[in-house]
Formats: structure tokens, sequence, C-alpha cells
């Protein structure tokens, strides 16, 4: 066996990278057990109130399987145990000192490839045969194809986790990015029959995604903190609502705007930069956070009767190329900021580490051996505003084209909030850690949270207790953003995915003066 | 003509004046030693010239043209580099990546050029870097190059920071201390590599303790006691002038000054 393939197997030994790659371990082995899990919560998950079909425990409950079913449907119940319970034991094990060897990873294989194979042995029974008195009544509403999807993807995750786990540990940027990729890539097939959570997907997930890797760039590689950072959102979404609306008759097409979005607030963003040139820290934040309401309120008060006062300008055009018409379909919404995501995170990684990229970083780190190095600090920092501004100002574009409608309500403050609360979940100043943290944070808050009221009432007529119907979930937002934000700094102040600078750093902390500081002008 | 020329600076900090009415000059090819008690005005008189504090009064010209009043990095382009007496490197980067810091300004690649890694920007990043590697060889530090600078023995710290200011391409080297903290084997190490870049033609201007470095390195020695200048000249005249021993090194520290 050659040596290539051999190093495969064998655990990795360099220092930490290995703590890095164990976490990514973790969150890769989380996620599979979370997705074979979801095929079987899949029903409740996409609706409370569907007497949906596929694995579900409910149909398990309300039609118990007969025949040939039984025993498949209770194999695949162990499979599904085995994984979701692996990712739980083990930090629990690490913990006590004990640390499972290879056999138990050979276990969790065998357990993945025969969910696998059997979760393709039930969709080829319940699909093709319709052999349907195995698994329960189907009927037009049922989700099978979603929880087949992600219980096959489930159990291929977990085969790769624990089959080459030297690898994943070893090699985690890629190995994150080949097990997040595809998902990405066929996530609107998986929910086809959902288009709730497509909705979620391209109009929060993909939105704050591309917030987060914005403000990555001012906060994380620049460590300038921008708490007013929804305000080139505002502007990005505005400039679109403004060339694709009925309000002045001008109608330009969506991939024109997200350019002039980007640009506009690039452009707002080197102006706010400006005053701040002196600023650090809490009085950076500060006047920052002053900008961030000043631009709402501009809109609100109509000014130079550009943005349609209290009530936002409403209307905005729905794209069409050819056939595909973005109103009907959100899929190709999704598929194109999908794109456009994936176009923002190789561009930002190329320039954290350029020339640029080093010389915010050596801002960050400090700013008068920077100024003293040949670092013009003005520019740099005007730099890092703008290139930030603009990818907000591109989600902005895509935003308005999708709501159709945008108001100065849809820019407040909490907006910035949730975005800061994703990069500091996540890791900040690192790309990986960011969409992680987008993906955890928009999940609960634009998805789990709205969703809990109804969960929460089937609930309590499964189980009978009243007390659990009724409550408003989603009033409990900023508990969400607190609680992350407070546990976060206790547990892990990198982040769930720290950048390998901040690990270090957090064992000895100290933050630098600023160069208008040291001279006597600030 | 001097390259570089201090003429009645000073340099007020509210009621103090850290620095007053100091005037030198710095030939090319020179190693002038700035020595004086602490608090003698030494590091101020550093940041003055490099253009951290705007001086109050007097006038500061490198080549000629007048530097004072220009921001640190544009005064780094024209050719004064640094160090400092304690030590800013970047400390969450590697090693090589804070002396490709050094190589910023004059690097051709733009924002555009990273972003799309063009042919241009990777070849420039590459031969940027190896640079950074052979300097970091000239110093001895290769064995580090991967690691943060925080990571590294204190010592080559001071020599790190060194290589960053020569990446910046001075003609002027600026040195606060640079022997702060070392160890005799440091000590002499730094004594060569100070000998070696004057060799090749670097200026350099020397804030420093160790009076047998200073001895040895220099060429001229300005003494400043209270912000002010009190003697220059040679080392030997520096060492036996009567003020620089009253004022500096007291009665009892003359006799090693003596034998240094």
């Amino acid at each position: 066996m050659p040596d290539r393939f051999r190093s495969l197997f064998r655990a990795d030994t360099g220092q930490g990278q290995r703590t890095r790659g164990n976490t990514v371990f973790w969150i890769l082995s989380s996620t599979a057990a979370a997705l074979v899990l979801m095929g079987w919560l899949l029903p409740w998950f996409v609706d409370a109130y569907s007497a949906g079909a596929g694995f579900s425990p409910q149909d398990a409950l309300i039609s118990p399987p007969t025949g040939v079913g039984t025993i498949l449907i209770y194999v695949l119940a162990v499979t599904m145990v085995i994984l979701v319970a692996s990712p739980l034991v083990e930090p629990l094990a690490r913990l006590r000192g004990t640390t499972f060897g290879r056999r138990a990873d050979r276990i969790r294989l065998i357990a993945a490839l025969v969910g696998f194979a059997l979760t393709v042995v039930i969709w080829f029974l319940v699909s093709v045969i319709q052999e349907e008195p195995l698994f329960g009544s189907f009927g037009p509403g049922t989700y099978t194809d979603s929880a087949v999807w992600l219980t096959m993807y489930g159990y291929a995750l977990a085969a790769l986790v624990y089959g080459a786990r030297p690898w994943v540990v070893g090699r985690q940027t890629l190995a994150f990015g080949i097990a997040v990729l595809p998902f990405g890539i066929f996530l609107p097939l998986m929910f086809h029959q959902a288009p709730d959570f497509l909705d979620w997907a391209a109009g929060s997930l993909a939105i704050y995604m591309l917030l987060a890797l914005g403000l990555n760039v001012v906060v994380g590689f620049a460590g300038l903190l921008d708490l007013g950072y929804a305000a080139f959102f505002a502007i990005g979404a505005y400039a679109c609502a403004s060339f694709a609306s009925p309000t002045h008759n001008i109608h330009w097409p969506l991939w024109i705007l997200i350019f002039l979005g980007a640009a506009i607030a690039s452009l707002f963003g080197a102006v706010l930069g400006a005053p701040t040139l002196r600023l650090r820290g809490d009085y950076l934040a500060i006047v920052t956070l002053g900008f961030g309401e000043i631009i709402p309120d501009l809109a609100t008060n109509n000014v130079f009767n550009l943005t349609g006062g209290p009530n936002g300008i409403s209307g905005i055009d729905q794209p069409k190329f050819w056939f595909l018409n973005f109103s009907t379909s959100p899929r190709w919404y999704y598929w194109s900021l999908l794109l456009v995501s994936l176009v923002v995170i190789v561009l930002l990684r190329n320039i954290e580490r350029s020339r640029v990229g080093r010389a915010w970083v050596a801002l960050r780190e400090d700013e008068v051996a920077a100024a003293s190095t040949g670092i013009n600090t003005t520019t740099t920092k005007l730099l890092a505003f703008a290139i930030g501004a603009s990818v907000s100002g591109l989600a902005g574009a895509f935003y308005g084209s999708i709501v159709s409608i945008v108001s100065p309500d849809d820019f407040s403050f909490s907006v910035s909030i949730a975005v800061l609360s994703i990069i500091v979940l996540g890791g900040i100043g690192n790309i990986a850690g960011v969409i992680l943290g987008s993906f955890i944070l928009t999940f609960v808050i634009f998805w789990v949270l709205p969703n809990m009221n109804e969960w929460s009432t089937t609930l309590s007529q499964t189980v009978h207790v009243p007390g659990l119907a009724g409550i408003d979930f989603s009033s409990y937002t900023y508990i969400i953003y607190g609680l992350a934000l407070i546990l976060m700094m206790l547990l892990r102040p990198g982040g769930l995915l720290p950048s390998r600078a901040r690990q270090i750093e957090l064992e000895s902390g100290g933050e630098s003066e600023s160069l208008a500081a040291v001279q006597g002008v600030a | 003509m001097a390259l570089l020329e201090l003429a009645h600076v000073s340099k007020r900090f509210g009621g103090l004046l850290a620095v007053s009415d100091v005037s030198f000059n710095l030939d090319r090819g020179e190693i002038l030693s700035m020595i004086g008690p602490n608090g003698a005005g030494k590091t101020t008189a550093f940041n003055c010239v490099t253009g951290l504090f705007p001086i109050t009064s007097g006038s500061i010209t490198l080549d000629g043209e007048p530097i004072s009043g220009l921001p640190p990095h544009r005064i780094t382009k024209l050719g004064i580099a640094r160090t400092f007496q304690n030590i800013r490197l970047f400390a969450f980067m590697t090693a090589v990546d804070n002396v490709m810091v050094g190589a910023h300004w004059w690097m051709k690649e733009r924002v555009w050029d990273g972003a799309f890694r063009t042919g241009r920007a990777r070849r420039e990043e590459r031969s940027v870097e190896q640079r950074a590697l052979e300097l970091l060889d000239l110093l001895g530090l290769s064995r580090y190059a991967g690691s943060y600078a925080r990571e590294m023995p204190y010592g080559l710290q001071r020599r790190l920071e060194i290589a960053r200011a020569l990446a910046t391409q001075p003609r002027l080297l600026l040195l606060d201390e640079p022997a702060a903290g070392l160890n005799t084997q440091e000590k002499k190490e730094l004594m060569q590599l100070i000998a070696r870049l004057r060799d090749e033609g670097l200026t350099i201007l020397l804030i420093e303790h160790d009076m047998r470095l200073v001895m040895e390195v220099s060429h001229r020695i300005v003494v400043l006691d209270h912000g002010e200048k009190i003697a220059e000249g040679s080392p030997a005249d520096v060492r036996t002038n009567p003020r620089v021993i009253e004022a500096y090194l007291g009665t009892g520290a003359s006799n090693e000054m003596q034998s240094a």
C-alpha cells in the first residue's frame, strides 16, 4: 500500500491541528447523527400536523410495520441509535479518561454502511414497488423523498467520518468541504416538498451567511468592531429596491443590481470608515452603532423621497431568465445564492492570504508596529470597511429581491447583533467557522424558534401536557443571542472553530493600543 | 551631506519637555549611538524621527528632505526602518509573515490581484516569501519560519524585529535597545550582525545601554540627559568626557568605562 494511502488510516499527531481536527470530526459526526435522526423525525420537522410517513416514529405508533418491513425497520433503528449515540458518548468518555479505539469506529462504520443499504432497500420498496403496507399508508402529503435523502446523506457522512477518522482529523478543512458542499447543492432536491425550508435556506441562511462573511472581514481580519453592520445591508437592499420596482419606474435585472448594491454599500463603508479611523475598540463600536441607527432612520424619514418612508418600497421585481421564474421557485434563489456565496468565500479566502490580508492582521495585532513597517493604516482600514460593506450590500440586493418589499424595520439593531453573534459563535476570523456559525444560529433563530410554537402544541397533545401549548417561542430570540454569546465567551472564547492564531492568543490575550493614542491625537 | 539631520528638535508633552533643542547629524554608512540615563528622551527622539510623535519645534530632514509631520508609513517608504524597545512584533503571525509585512509597501500586488490570485500576484508572493526566508536565514531564524512570533524565544524575537525592519529595504535603521535582555552570546552575535549591516552600507542609529557594545560598534556617540544633548563625539571622547561621566555614568561606573 502506498504511503499516501497508509497515512489515511494513521492518526495525525501534529499538535494544534489535532484539537481543531477533533472539533471538525465531532461536528461532522454530530451532523451525521442529526441527519439520520432527522429522517425519522422529518414529518414532524417539516409539518407538525402531517400524518407523514417515511421512518417516522409517529407512523410506527399509528400503524406498526408488518412482515419483512418489521425486521428492516428495527435493524435500521439499531443503526440509527448507534450513530446518534456516538457523538454524545465520545466526549463523555474522554472526560472520564477512556477513549474509543478502532474497534468502535469499525462497528460504527458497519452500522453506517448497513443503514445506507437498508435505506436504499426501503426506498426501493416504498417508491418503486410501492409496497405501501410495509411502512404505513402514504398520501400526497408525505415526505418519504426528503427522509430518504437525509438519511442516506447522514449514513454516507457517518461512513466517511468513522471509516477515515485520521484523514478527517488531519485534513479538516477539506473534509469539512467534502461533507458540506453536496448537502448545500442538493438541499433544494431533498426538501422539494418543503418550500418553507427552502425559503429559510435562501432567505435566512444564505443571506446571513453572506452578511457574516462580510462582517468577518471587518471584525475578524482587521479587528475593527462594527456594531452598525446592518446599515450596509439596508443600503444594498434599498439600492436593489430603487432600481427594480415601480417606485421609480426603473427595472434593472438582479444580476446587475447585486454589483450595484455591493458598489454603493462599499462606498458607504468607506464614508463611515473615514471618521472612525482614529478610533478603536469601544469607541469605534459606539460610532458604528450610531451609524447603524442613522440609516434606518433616514429611510423612515423618506430622505430625498427615495426610500418610501416607514412603508418602505414594495413590488420589487422577481428575476426571470428565459424559462426560470424565480418567483415561482425559491430553489433558483437558493442556487444563485449558493453560487454567489461560494464565489465570495473563495475571493475572501484569497484576499485573506494576500498582501492586504496580511496588512489587516498586522493592523489588528499592533497598529503602531504596522504603521512603522510601512502599512498605510488609513487606506488599509478603509479597504476593510469597504470590502466588508460590499458583501453586505450584495446580500442586501438579494434580500430585497427575495422578500420583494423592504422597509426600515428589516434593518434594525437586531440584524447587526445576529450577524455579530454568528461570527462569535462560529469563530472570529475563520471563514469555515463563520459558515458553521451561520448554519447553527440561523437554524435556531429563523427555523426552530418560529416552528417551535407548532411543535410544542403537537407535543402537548401527544403527551397530554397542556402547558406546552401556546408558548410564544419567537419572543425568545434575544435570549438565544445572549446565551450564545455568554456561553461562547465562557466556554470557547475563540468560537466553535477558532482561527489558529486566535486559539493561541486566548492563552495570553491583550489588546494593542491605537496609533492615534500613541501619537496623542485621539 | 548628512543622511539624517535633526536641527533644534523639541518635543513637549504637556509640562514635560522630553526632547529639548537636540541637534545632530548622521552620515551615510555611519553607526551613531544615542546613550543616556533612563528617561533622557532617547526613545522619544526615535519616535519623532519615525513619525510616531509630531515634533513641537525644530526640523528633521532625510537626505535634505523634511520628514517631520509625515505619517509613519511614509517615513518608512523614504527609507527609515526601526525596531522597538519593548518588542512589537505581530505576535500571532508567523515569523515569515512578519517579515513579509515589511515588504508590504513595495509589493505591487493590488487587492484584486490577491482576490483573483492572478499570475502576477502568485509570482510576487512567491518571490517575496523567498526573500523573507532568505532574510530569516541571514539572521539565523530559519528554524522558526513557521512559528508564531509569540512562540519564539525572546532573543530571537529581537532578531525577528530586525529582519522585519530590513524587509522594508531601509537606508537608515533605528535600533532601540536591541541588546536588552540578551545573554552574552546573543549580544556577541548582535554585534557581529550590526557590523555586517554596516559593511553592507546601512546607516544605523542605535539606542543602547550596553556600553561594551556601544563602544565597540559606534563611530560616534550622542549623549542625552533630561532631553538635552550634553555631549557628542567619538567613543574615546565620550568615554572621557567629565560631563558624561558625571551625568550619566556616575563616578563608580567610570572605571568600567575605562576598561571597556
